[in-house]
Order: structure tokens, then sequence, then C-alpha cells
């Protein structure tokens, strides 16, 4: 065989690689994704999966389920150290300076290439965005988001004289309302709490809800500065812990989270104050007619933001974060955030969402959906900070001496903020 | 005499049955819940309708099926490598000398203390060097080689008589057969109390499988009942107490027929 030809057989050999590498060579997607709704959740997700792999046979997306936020926040960091991170996966938008520190995230801005793309960066809600942008640059893109409302039981209005179709709107009317409400037997024990504010586990949520209707923030934008011992912040956590001590409207003590819907239902409580992500949970097994409205307000409205958000890893091909990318744009569009909202109830994270079909028919039908995406107007970003986990555990414990009675709330709030200060000076 | 005697009955009968019903209460109320629909979670009442349908939503939720196979496989695979490595290395502790012997006991008797949750990174990293991610031997390995066992086969080896092993070597057995054939038979009780603390810790474990698996085909059932977890929409008592009941079923059943086995050698193992 000549040299010449040789090479031919090598070149058609490469030629041939080269063809068939372009029928086969897919783009390869790991997605880790927590589920905090019920397996309902992981159904649409695996479902929405599905629809786009078929419709782009280019890309395989490897669904992962990763558990609790905790839990995928956990297995991605470990997965990142140990060398094999996800090519993006959704977690808590609090952990976005987590996942910076750990340089583990890429910013959106550094795929987006188009106009279009840019553009997508600012479709979504400006409340949604404070929590996933930092620096000039975006981290994340909102999608499992949701805020608390609250929920009332009309029955128990009626019965207590009050209007079954108007919420408190604000503190006092909140704590006359819950006076009415609260029902005691001839011994004096509590049949009907008159409202519910569940505190376990990560407390500082509801209660930066109360903080914001104060009008304080908790943290700065930039994640190193905490204003704990704020005047303000104090006064919140005082009328936190009054409704148990003084009031006596509320269950005193700590308030479990995942027991919280079941007392609304069983009429333990006429009110409470909870994610959006209960809706449908509420609505299908609620056995009274109820009603959803904004948190009361003090100074202002105020609520925090919750939930998930899209994060594109570091340690990936070119290839894998624009495919990345192009699935996380799908995924967020506005016909398939309104399927998502509607099979989970989280807050469809973009106006033009809300104008789908789709979600004009189930708002029709259904208009308390309506009430966590008009809130939005008012609400903060859920606090977060560098070290994030330390911080809010901090603050946690400082709720919970605060709560259960430990400690006066001043005291509390001014050791955490003590606290707080040697954590995040180095971040300054 | 018999006066005292009858006194000091009656306070540990009463005692057990206290202990006992504490302990049962909330299997029983697991059973209620699971069997009747959701608005009785909370309430009780005799005549309320009684529904296996908590079981069918709870099983349709996940592949338990395939789960319970994987489930399995782990504990089996576990079980088998530990009482491999454990018999072989608590044989060498007890009846041969080497250079560094107290050193590597010592070391066994470390790894009681480090908890298994601060090696997840480290474990992660090695199961990767291996290409073992996402397999069950990726979900085991890291356990076969327990400290806990090694030792507490040491400790019961070290009961067995000299004479037994000297009789055995008269009648011309080799290290091999003299552990085969008198110490692995003596221990009998201790392999059955320490397989049983094992399998129900490896059926139970959740974080690191969670964290080295990915897919159906490798994960066990802790991980298909963590979905019914959901904080966020508040937890359906009767689905998660009828999956708990499924995922835990067999265990439970394991123990009730062979308990007079378990605490027997519960007993002679000497673990209370």
């Amino acid at each position: 065989m000549s040299f010449l030809s040789k090479i031919k057989v090598g070149a058609g050999a490469i030629a041939l690689c080269g063809l068939m590498a372009g029928n086969a060579q897919a783009v390869d997607l790991q997605f880790f994704f927590p589920v905090a709704v019920g397996g309902k959740a992981a159904d649409t997700i695996a479902e929405l999966t599905n629809e786009y792999a078929a419709a782009n046979p280019d890309v395989n997306i490897d669904a992962v389920y990763a558990g609790s936020y905790q839990d995928t926040i956990t297995k991605t960091l470990t997965a990142v150290r140990g060398g094999t991170p996800p090519q993006l996966s959704v977690i808590l938008a609090v952990d976005m300076f987590t996942l910076i520190e750990e340089d583990a995230i890429i910013a959106f801005d550094d795929v987006a290439a188009t106009d279009e793309d840019k553009a997508l960066l600012k479709a979504f809600y400006p409340a949604f965005m404070e929590n996933s942008q930092t620096g000039g640059k975006t981290y994340g893109i909102p999608y499992q988001r949701s805020t608390p409302v609250l929920y009332w039981n009309k029955d128990a209005f009626k019965e207590a004289g009050l209007d079954p179709n108007t919420p408190p709107k604000n503190w006092e009317e909140m704590v006359a309302f819950s006076k009415k409400l609260t029902k005691r037997d001839a011994n004096g024990n509590v049949t009907q709490w008159g409202l519910r504010i569940p505190s376990s586990g990560f407390p500082y949520w509801l209660f930066q809800g109360l903080t914001t209707q104060n009008d304080v923030i908790l943290a700065n934008n930039d994640g190193n500065e905490t204003n704990f011992d704020d005047p303000k912040v104090v006064e919140a956590l005082q009328f936190m812990v009054d409704l148990s001590t003084k009031h006596k409207v509320m269950q005193p003590g700590i308030v479990e989270w995942g027991t919280t819907p079941k007392a609304f239902f069983e009429g333990q409580a006429a009110m409470m104050w909870t994610s959006t992500g209960n809706l449908t949970n509420v609505r299908d097994n609620a056995p009274f007619p109820f009603g959803v409205g904004m948190l009361p307000a003090n100074k202002r409205y105020g609520a925090p933001t919750g939930g998930g958000n899209f994060y594109i890893f570091k340690d990936s091909t070119d290839e894998q974060k624009k495919a990345s990318f192009d699935f996380i744009k799908w995924i967020t569009a506005p016909e398939q955030a309104a399927r998502w909202t509607i099979a989970t109830g989280y807050v469809a994270p973009r106006p033009d969402a809300w104008e789908t079909k789709l979600m004009k028919d189930y708002v029709a039908d259904f208009p308390p959906a309506l009430i966590a995406r008009d809130q939005l107007e008012y609400a903060v970003a859920e606090l977060s900070t560098y070290q994030n986990q330390r911080i809010t555990s901090i603050l946690n414990d400082a709720l919970e001496a605060a709560i259960t009675g430990k400690k006066d709330p001043a005291e509390a709030l001014k050791e955490a903020q003590k606290k707080a200060d040697r954590i995040l000076k180095s971040y300054r | 005499m018999s006066d005292r005697f009858n006194y000091d009955q009656f306070l540990n009968t009463l005692g057990a049955w206290f202990l006992g019903i504490l302990w049962f209460l909330p299997i029983i109320y697991a059973v209620w819940t699971a069997t009747h629909p959701g608005e009785y979670a909370t309430r009780f009442d005799l005549l309320a309708p009684l529904t296996l349908g908590n079981f069918v939503d709870a099983w349709n939720a996940a592949p338990f099926a395939r789960y319970f196979l994987n489930t399995i496989m782990l504990v089996t695979f576990i079980l088998i490598g530990q009482f491999v490595l454990c018999t072989l290395a608590a044989y060498s502790f007890t009846r041969f000398s080497f250079p560094g012997k107290d050193i590597l006991f010592a070391l066994v008797l470390l790894q009681l203390l480090v908890m298994p949750d601060i090696l997840i990174v480290e474990n992660y990293s090695t199961m990767r060097a291996l290409g073992l991610i996402d397999t069950i031997a990726a979900i085991g390995l890291p356990y076969i080689a327990s400290g806990f066992g090694i030792f507490l086969l040491r400790q019961t080896f070290k009961t067995v008589p000299k004479e037994l092993e000297e009789a055995a070597r008269v009648e011309g057995a080799g290290p091999i057969g003299i552990l085969w054939k008198v110490y692995v038979p003596l221990a009998k009780p201790t392999y059955l109390a320490y397989g049983l603390v094992s399998v129900s810790h490896h059926w139970n474990n959740f974080l690191w499988p969670l964290i080295v698996t990915n897919s159906v085909e490798t994960r066990p059932v802790t991980v298909g009942l963590s979905i019914f977890g959901s904080v966020d929409q508040g937890i359906d008592w009767s689905i998660i107490t009828a999956a708990t009941l499924m995922t835990s079923g067999p265990l439970l059943i394991a123990f009730l027929l062979f308990q007079r086995q378990f605490v027997q050698s519960f007993m002679r193992a000497g673990i209370k």
C-alpha cells in the first residue's frame, strides 16, 4: 500500500468517525431537583423533562431527584467537591452566596449570547431576582418560587361574627380577629386558636414577613451585613411572642410546620400563615370554604420570597452549559411555567406566564391563586448572606429562644447580631 | 421475704408493660392512620371506614418494587462483606501477634468515634476514583470494614478457651480450619446480633445512598420514602404512615418471626 493511499484510508476513517459522531453525539446533562411539595411535583418535573428530551433528540437529560432542599445542596456540594458536579440543579435561592463561594456555578450573563437571551434575564418579577443577582450578575433563574400568604377559615369567621370575606388588613386587626376566633371550652382549654404562624425548623422565614411589614430588612444585598438588633426587628419579634403570651391567640412554644395545614383542616386554628406551595393541598383537602389573603400590614405590606432557582455549574463543557441554558429557557417559558404553577401552587415567576390562556382559565376558576402574585409587589428577598447556613441558624436559635421564653427578644437578637458580625466581618 | 419478692416482680412487670406500650404506641398510631382515610388521622372513631387506599397511593408514588430489591441486595452485600472482613480481622487481632498490632487495633477503635457523615466528601471522591458512583457497591463499600464488627467479634473470640483451639490443632487443623470449626460456631450469637444491627442500620440509612446514587436502579427504599416528607405542602399523615409501614414492614416481620433467637443472641453476645 502506497503512502498516499494510507492517507486516504486514514482520512476516510476520520471522516467516517466525524459523520457517526455527528449523528450520535448528544449532549448529556445531569439535573438535580429537590421536592418540597410532595410526589406530584416530581412527576411534573419528569413529565416536562421527557417532553423536552423528545423534542430535542440531541440532548439527554438525566433528572435526578435529590431529596429535600437541604439534601439537594448537600448532594450537589459533595458532587462538586468530588469532581462530578451536575450540569444544572434547582437549589434554594438563598444558597447563591454559598455556591459562589465554592466557585461551583457560573453567571447566566456568561452564557447569554444573543439579545433575546439577555432579555430573558429581565423577564422575571424583580422580587424574585433580588435573590438571584449579586455584583451586577445573574446567578439564578427563578423557578420553584413561593411566598407566604394568609389562609383563613370562612366558617370560623362567620361563627365568630366576622365578615367571612374580609381578612385582617393589619396587625391590630389580626390580633382583634384572632381574639374573637380563639375558642375555649368550659375548663379554659383552647379548642380553636385564632392564628397559627409555624416556627419549627426555619422560623426566620415567616419572621421575615413580620420584619418586612415593620419596614426593616434583615440583611443587605451584598450578603455581608445583618440588621438583627435593629429596634424594628426587636419590635417584630416582641409582637410574635406577644401573640402567645400577651394576646393568647396562638399556641405557645414552637409551632410545627408539617402539621400546620392539618391543624387548619381540623379546625384547630382559624387562620394560618404558610407557603403558597400549600395552595393545591388546601384546595383539595379543606373541608370548609377558605380564603387566601396577603399577609397583614403594619407599617407596610410585606413578605419574603422563598424557594429554589436554577443554577448552571462551572465544571462542564461549553456545549453542556449552552444546552443547560436552552433547557432552562424552555422550562421557565410562560407555557411551561403556567403548567408548573397549576400542578404545584408555586408562583409563576414571570408576568407573561400569567397572560397564557392556561393560566387565565386557572385563575378564573380559582382566584386565590392570584394573591401570591399580587403580593410580590411588596415582597423582599429571603434572608441570604455569605455563610448562609450559619447565619440563618444563628437567627433561628435566637428566635427559638425568644419564642420559648428562654430569652428576652432584645437580648436574643443582640447576641445573634454579635455572632453574625463575627462571621461576616471577613466578607466586608 | 416472700412479700418483698412479689413487690419487686410487680414493679418489674409494670415497668415492662409500660415500656412495651410506650414503644408500641407509634406503631399502633401508624397502623390506625394508614388504614383509615385522611380525615381520621387525628380523630379516633371505632366505626371509621377502613381502607387500603393509602397503601396503594404510597406504592404508586415511587417505584417501590425496584427500591425494595435494591435495599435487599444492599444489606445482603454489606452483611456478607462485613462478616468476611470482620471475622478475619478479629481473628488476627485475637490469636496472632505481629508488629504494630496494638496501633492497628487502636485505629480500628478510633473508627468507632468518627461519625460517618463527616467522611461523605472523602468517601465520594474515593468512589469516584473507583468509578463506582451510582452503584449499589458504592453505597455499601465504605461500611464493610466495620470497626464495631471487628471489635465485637474480637471480644467474643477472646472468650473462647485456648484449650479448644489446642485440641483442634492436635487434630491437625490449620489456622483457617480452627477459625472455621472452633471460633465461628462459638460466636454464632454475636453474628446474629451484629447482623441484626447492621441490617437495620443499612435498611434505614438515607443520606449517603441519596448522595452517591442517581438512578432508580440503585436507590434504596429510604430515598423513595423521603418523597413524602414535603414540608412546603404539609405532611399527609395517612400516606406517610402507610409508606413507613410498608418500608419497615419486612424488618418488623422478620423481627417478630425470629424474636426469640434475637433476644437470646443479644443476651449471649452481651450487647444490651
